[in-house]
């Protein structure tokens, strides 16, 4: 493969700008000179309209515009650097500044065109970053062994000694455990534990929603995953941190572990309203 | 954890320096997020399939090669509308059997029971 030639079809085909996110333009990372990107060697860059700012990216068009994008949308080893990039550069932002995340393969074909986004949309995008403004995701899984925890639920929890703790979670788990016996039983205790946690969990959280279960391939880990959830907390409000902490050191004999993931973008949170229209 | 305000976090620092598990990520980054077309359109329709199929891959990627959708080891898409729609029919119902598709904790503990 000539590079010249590869050159001179993309000088042809010229630039188009993937977009990341938004951000209020008060707060946009002015610093992105070691930021990854979408692209190998291109930045990052911040188009400032008004109140707001598109983050993005200057990329060539025969990869990124139609067909070579189509093409490469077929090619998982691509699409796994980009959907990792992707996230990184909301990542970097997000330590900056309040996001706005846009989903993957967001792109327009001219800075004049994102800018005209921001203009038409201003009230929307204003609104929606309004009210994320200082809050981040946070993810909470949980998981067990389900033999051990049948096994531990079914001889009595006393003996791993949960016996002497008063606390609401655990009191209510061995008056379950008393009553429930079988695998159906086990089943929607665990439920009503994945209730529980969550009610917890949203007292110090603005939002929180339920995601996908993930099998021990996806999720890394071996045991079952019993939750899988997402919560909008305030930046720096440590209240929801210290809930898991407390969830952890609550049901830890039971062999539960519970996993902290972010501060994410908060992608589960966009409003409906900026979304679709 | 430390006490240090979440404010001084690096995004991704509760989950103690290890990258972010790709699940994680493609949960958010293709299913989630703004949606607002661009100028260019990317083809719905293949990152519809794609992202069935990426879900179908952290579901088990033995069942995936099972089903011959072994595309991330270099297969192009299927060529004809009918025979995509056919994939999709097929994942879909897989996804059901495996109950993956559920937002809520309904198949808690993974092997879920008849009620």
């Amino acid at each position: 493969v000539s590079s010249a030639l590869e050159a001179r079809r993309e000088q042809s085909l010229g630039t188009c700008w993937y977009l990341y996110g938004v951000v209020p333009a008060s707060s946009a990372p002015d610093e992105r000179f070691d930021w990854p990107s979408v692209t190998a060697t291109g930045q990052v860059d911040v188009l400032g309209e008004g109140t707001l700012a598109a983050v993005v990216t200057p990329a060539p068009a025969v990869d990124f515009d139609q067909p070579g994008l189509d093409a490469h949308l077929q090619d998982a080893a691509w699409l796994e650097s980009k959907i990792r990039a992707h996230e990184q550069v909301l990542e970097r932002v997000l330590a900056h500044s309040s996001v706005l995340p846009f989903r993957f393969c967001t792109i327009y074909r001219s800075e004049e065109s994102v800018r005209g986004f921001l203009r038409e949309r201003r009230a929307e995008l204003e609104a929606a970053l309004g009210q994320l403004a200082g809050r981040v995701e946070l993810g909470v899984k949980a998981f067990a062994d389900r033999k051990r925890l049948a096994h531990r639920l079914g001889s009595g929890v006393q003996d791993e000694g949960l016996g002497e703790g008063e606390s609401g979670g655990r009191a209510y788990l061995e008056r379950r455990l008393a009553e429930q016996r079988s695998a159906d039983d086990l089943e929607r205790v665990a439920l009503e534990l994945v209730e529980a946690w969550h009610e917890e969990l949203m007292a110090h959280a603005a939002a929180g929603t339920f995601l996908r279960l993930q099998t021990p391939e996806a999720s890394g880990r071996p045991d079952d995953m019993l939750m899988n959830a997402a919560y909008l907390v305030e930046a720096n409000d440590r209240g929801f941190i210290d809930a898991v902490a407390a969830l952890r050191g609550e049901y830890e004999a039971l062999g539960i572990v519970f996993e902290l993931t972010g501060p994410w973008p908060p992608y589960n949170f966009v409003p409906d309203e900026a979304g679709t229209g | 954890l430390s006490s240090r305000d979440l404010t001084s976090y690096r995004a991704g620092d509760l989950s103690d320096g290890q990258p972010a598990q790709l699940a994680d990520v493609l949960e958010r980054v293709l299913d989630k997020g703004i949606v607002i077309a661009g100028d260019i359109q990317v083809n719905l329709l293949d990152i519809e399939l794609l992202t069935i199929k990426l879900r179908l891959l952290i579901a088990s990627a033995d069942k995936a090669k099972e089903l011959g959708i072994d595309w991330w080891e270099g297969d192009a898409f299927l060529s004809s509308r009918g025979e995509r729609q056919a994939l999709e029919e097929r994942v879909r119902r897989l996804e059901e059997e495996r109950g993956i598709e559920g937002e809520t904790a309904s198949s808690a503990l993974g092997e879920r029971s008849e009620r």
